[in-house]
């Protein structure tokens, strides 16, 4: 890259179901507190880019009545229209340009507005899955499920055990708002059922949230913190249409993977980074997550978890915040890893602290069965 | 800028009514596929695109997941970007970075709208929705029918642009007879633009002026159409512009500055402390900076074509003062001297602008293609007939509080 | 190269649609302050403690400081017209607002003219958009003096504002 860029400071709100407060105040704190955080004033900051969706928000042009909010008054501002991870992408092109040193980066869905669901239907190919109407994202992806455990042989206990571990790491997630720490595979499995097999623990909770962080060019960076987490490497791909394309891989995430660690000059994803944090919008993406990563072959992502490689205290912790399972405002989950990833690698990630975190991944998705994955690789000072 | 890009390469679709031969996927692939070839440049050389429309008037969430597959998409890196009616503006900016960047080499960036696919006349879905939550919030508050029929029903028409061109007549002594100029040469200019939407070869102001009042001091002959198109743009880094492109037209400069929400309502109901939605700090600022970007010093002097977002007559006045190219209060004299026709000494709009064509979402990528054009030399009958050095492209949107500006040019800015 | 449609037919039509009326939108309380004091016949604005601002009606968020305008402050009745627009005279189905006529729900006289106005009430950095009463459309002029007017018996609701009328000083 031809500047170095970091994150120098970060703020989440907290992730409950039906907040009752306005869009505008819920991102006011969350800015506010970022900036806090990072010790800069509004004065500082060269742009501002944010994400969200007109349909999930209600409103054509979601960031129209936010822009006071988030600090852009009078600043160069723009949004993207798909996971919080597209924002910090866009930001960070904006100070590799070099025109910029300082980006806000603002991520917010409040899911209450309206069922997200429904959402994702719309987002459906309108002239012959949307005329058929029996597909919808949940069904999509327990076809996808039902292709990959077949084809690999993947016991549903297997897929059980990503919501046991995630739910029971939110437990010490203060943030999130499900949380289930003595949660069983065999409760897991006796949830409600949706379309077999997915569970209602296998699906993400409704949720309203907003994340922020700040994006810093090198010079700017050193200035405003002595902990900053470098972009060490980014990659982002998007996939064909649901129909059109093998469900039982994430290749697009695949391509994404290999493109951040290239950039990062990580050959062994496995021994070099020491977190994961991924958006499994359902419990068995993850499985199919670890293998795109490289962290599995093709078909052996059960036996990470069933060896318990991916728990907190296994070899590579994947998703110690809780991940998407626990909290999930869909177009800030993506940023929200990210932000859980700079905290590890700061040491301020509190009883989700894994030890010793030098390099962290973090995964951001969006569209039905995870058609567009964006990686970013995080680093500290060596 | 640590990094050149130009565009290389346009494409378009005709704009009408309603385009019934093509559907949302089918019709942006039909400008994708014109850009491509126009540039010479293979969809297996493209390594990211970036695509925006405004998603509420077709109906689909997120479309560029399900037409993705038609333009190329699978396998490539794709943002969306979309911030209401500068989203052409702000995709072609989003393909700018992303070549200045350094992270990819040649992207394509296309905007789109298919109005026509609304079921709603005027194509009000959309936009209603923007204020929507508010007037439900208000309802709440016992909002009297008699007061939002008033203020809406006959200010909706045209909205806050009604208000605006008021504050600016007050302020400059334009009067509407010079709405109806302006959007007599919209017209006029549209019939020398194959893709344009309403063509009049021999408009006058007079027949303009023929057409109906909607709300003083806007006629029907003012509006801008609701039109179906796409617009894309390839865009390469500086090695590939040289290798593939005779004449490119190089970024020199480009800045989208948001204002506080301009006369309407802020969330839930709040009021905003812009007195004079005519103002436009933020267009300003932006013209400020992309011309600092740029070493453009004398904006009068410097830039030869502008493409302005003007879907009402007021607009294009108001904002070529913003822009710089005119001095306060005076754009409707020159305007009345004919310095703004294509012969004239800055022309404004030569391809009609967005008064004669509005596809909502591509129209801001559509005045940065038309201004690529002008610098490239490939506007064909509707070039303007003197040497093209610099060129400003603006757009507006939100509730008329986002504004881009991009300045182009036949060579790259000076590196300070 | 990108596919490319060769046969320009008439494309076949399918519908859909989406329920705007399914989202539940959360509201605000400052619109309450705001018509708790029009119910006193009092207008009531925010107050910046930044920038010194007071915005009528009451918002949330000051952008220019980037903190909350949480003082409330109250504004006077009269006020300056900085903007208007005139309507030619009103026709049955001519507009629709949410699906519903002005003429046909008796709200507006058919042949009315309309003057949707901005008005600036002393104290006040921002404008109100309301209609203007009692006054005959020619003389309405950028500067005019107005003052309130309210309903004769405030229930605490935006219509409370009925409108602006002249200020005879």
């Amino acid at each position: 890259m031809q500047r170095r860029v970091a994150i120098v400071g970060y703020a989440q709100s907290e992730y409950q179901f039906n907040v009752p407060r306005t869009r505008e105040d819920q991102v006011f704190d969350v800015v506010k507190a970022a900036l806090r955080h990072a010790g800069i004033l509004r004065e500082e900051v060269d742009s501002v880019v944010t994400a969200s969706s007109d349909f999930l928000d209600g409103r054509t042009i979601s960031n129209v009545f936010l822009s006071m909010a988030v600090g852009a008054y009078q600043k160069d501002e723009s949004k993207v229209e798909e996971d919080g991870t597209g924002a910090l992408l866009y930001g960070l092109m904006r100070i590799l340009a070099g025109t910029h040193d300082v980006v806000t980066i603002e991520a917010h869905t409040l899911a209450s507005t309206i069922n997200p669901h429904q959402i994702l239907f719309y987002s459906l190919d309108p002239l012959f899955d949307r005329q058929v109407g029996l597909m919808n994202d949940i069904a999509a992806a327990a076809i996808q499920a039902r292709m990959y455990m077949k084809k690999y042989s993947v016991p549903e206990e297997a897929v059980a055990m990503v919501s046991v571990k995630n739910l029971a790491n939110a437990a010490l997630n203060p943030l999130t708002h499900r949380k289930m720490p003595d949660l069983t595979v065999e409760e897991v499995l006796n949830s409600k059922l949706y379309y077999e097999p997915i569970r209602e623990l296998m699906i993400p909770p409704i949720t309203d949230g907003v994340c922020a962080l700040i994006l810093a060019s090198e010079e700017k960076a050193r200035e405003i913190t002595d902990r900053p987490v470098w972009i060490e490497g980014v990659g982002t791909y998007q996939d064909s249409y649901l129909r059109d394309r093998d469900l039982t891989r994430f290749e697009s995430l695949g391509k994404a993977a290999a493109k951040a660690y290239e950039m990062a000059g990580i050959k062994d994803p496995y021994r070099e980074i020491n977190v994961f944090e991924v958006s499994e919008k359902f419990a068995h993406e993850e499985l199919m997550i670890y293998e795109a990563l490289g962290l599995a072959r093709e078909g052996h992502g059960q036996s990470l978890i069933e060896k318990g490689l991916t728990n907190r205290e296994g070899e590579i912790p994947v998703n110690p915040s809780g991940g998407a399972l626990s909290a999930d405002p869909i177009c800030a989950t993506g940023l929200t890893r990210v932000i859980e990833a700079a905290r590890q690698i700061r040491g301020d990630a509190g009883g989700c602290q894994i030890p010793y975190v030098e390099r962290a991944l973090a995964h951001g998705q969006f569209g039905i069965c995870a058609q567009k994955n964006t990686v970013f690789i995080l680093g500290g000072d060596q | 800028m640590l990094r050149n890009a130009a565009i290389i390469g346009c494409g378009q679709t005709k704009h009408s009514g309603r385009r019934r031969d093509v559907n949302q996927a089918e019709l942006v692939s039909e400008a994708v596929h014109n850009a491509l070839e126009d540039a010479q440049v293979s969809l297996k050389e493209v390594n990211a695109l970036v695509v925006g429309n405004m998603q509420g008037f077709g109906g689909v969430a997120n479309p560029d997941l399900w037409i993705g597959d038609w333009i190329g998409a699978p396998g490539k890196p794709v943002l969306r970007i979309a911030t209401g009616g500068t989203t052409g503006g702000s995709v072609g900016q989003g393909g700018f970075y992303s070549v200045m960047s350094g992270l990819y080499d040649i992207v394509v960036a296309t905007a789109w709208e298919k109005h026509s696919d609304s079921k709603e006349a005027g194509a009000t879905t959309g936009l209603l929705h923007v204020a929507l939550a508010n007037f439900f919030h208000a309802f709440g508050y016992g909002l009297s029918m008699k007061n939002l029929l008033a203020t809406s029903a006959v200010g909706a028409a045209a909205g806050v642009a009604a208000y605006q061109a008021r504050f600016y007549m007050h302020r400059s002594g334009c009067r509407s007879e010079h709405f109806d100029m302006v959007a007599a040469k919209a017209r006029r200019n549209a019939a020398r633009n194959k893709y344009a939407h309403l063509q009049w070869p021999n408009c006058t102001p007079e027949d303009i002026h023929k057409t109906e009042l909607i709300v003083d001091p806007f006629r029907y002959g003012h509006v801008c159409p609701a039109s179906d198109g796409a617009s894309a743009i390839v865009i390469a880094c500086e090695d590939i512009a040289l290798k593939k492109c005779k004449r490119p037209a190089w970024v020199k400069g480009l800045a989208s500055y948001s204002d506080e929400e301009t006369q309407m309502q802020s969330e839930s109901g709040g009021g905003v402390g812009v007195l004079d939605p005519s103002e436009q700090m933020g267009a300003r600022l932006s013209a400020m900076k992309a011309y600092q970007q740029a070493g453009i010093k004398d904006p009068k002097q410097e830039i030869d074509v502008a493409e302005i977002y003007q879907p009402f007559p007021s607009q294009e006045l108001l904002f070529s003062e913003k822009l710089g190219l005119f001095d306060e209060g005076k754009a409707w004299i020159a305007m009345e001297k004919g310095e703004t026709e294509i012969n004239g000494r800055m022309p404004c709009d030569p391809s009609g602008g967005v008064n004669a064509t509005n596809a909502i979402g591509s129209s801001a990528l559509q005045r940065i293609l038309e201004a690529g054009l002008q610098v490239m030399g490939k506007a064909e009958d509707h070039q303007v007939p003197k040497k093209v050095r610099n060129a400003v492209a603006h757009g507006w949107g939100g509730v008329t509080n986002y504004i881009t500006v991009t300045v182009l040019g036949e060579t790259p800015a000076p590196r300070r | 190269m990108a596919y490319l449609k060769d046969q320009r037919r008439e494309t076949m039509m399918v519908e859909g649609s989406w329920n705007i009326g399914a989202y539940r939108y959360k509201g605000s309380t400052q619109l309450q302050e705001y018509v708790d004091g029009l119910k006193e016949k009092k207008l009531i604005g925010s107050l910046c403690p930044g920038c010194g601002k007071v915005i009528v009606q009451p918002r949330n968020i000051c952008g220019r400081c980037h903190r909350r305008m949480d003082k409330r402050m109250v504004v006077s009745h009269k006020g300056t017209i900085t903007c208007f627009v005139i309507s030619p005279p009103i026709e049955k189905g001519k507009y629709k607002i949410i699906g519903m006529d002005p003429v046909e729900a008796g709200v507006i006289q058919e042949g009315a003219i309309l003057v949707p106005v901005f008005v600036r009430f002393d104290g006040a950095d921002s404008n109100i958009n309301t209609i203007l009463l009692n006054c005959p459309p020619e003389k309405v002029h950028i500067g005019m003096r107005v003052k309130a007017v309210f309903v004769e018996n405030p229930e605490g609701k935006l219509s409370d504002l009925e409108g602006v009328e002249p200020l005879k000083e």
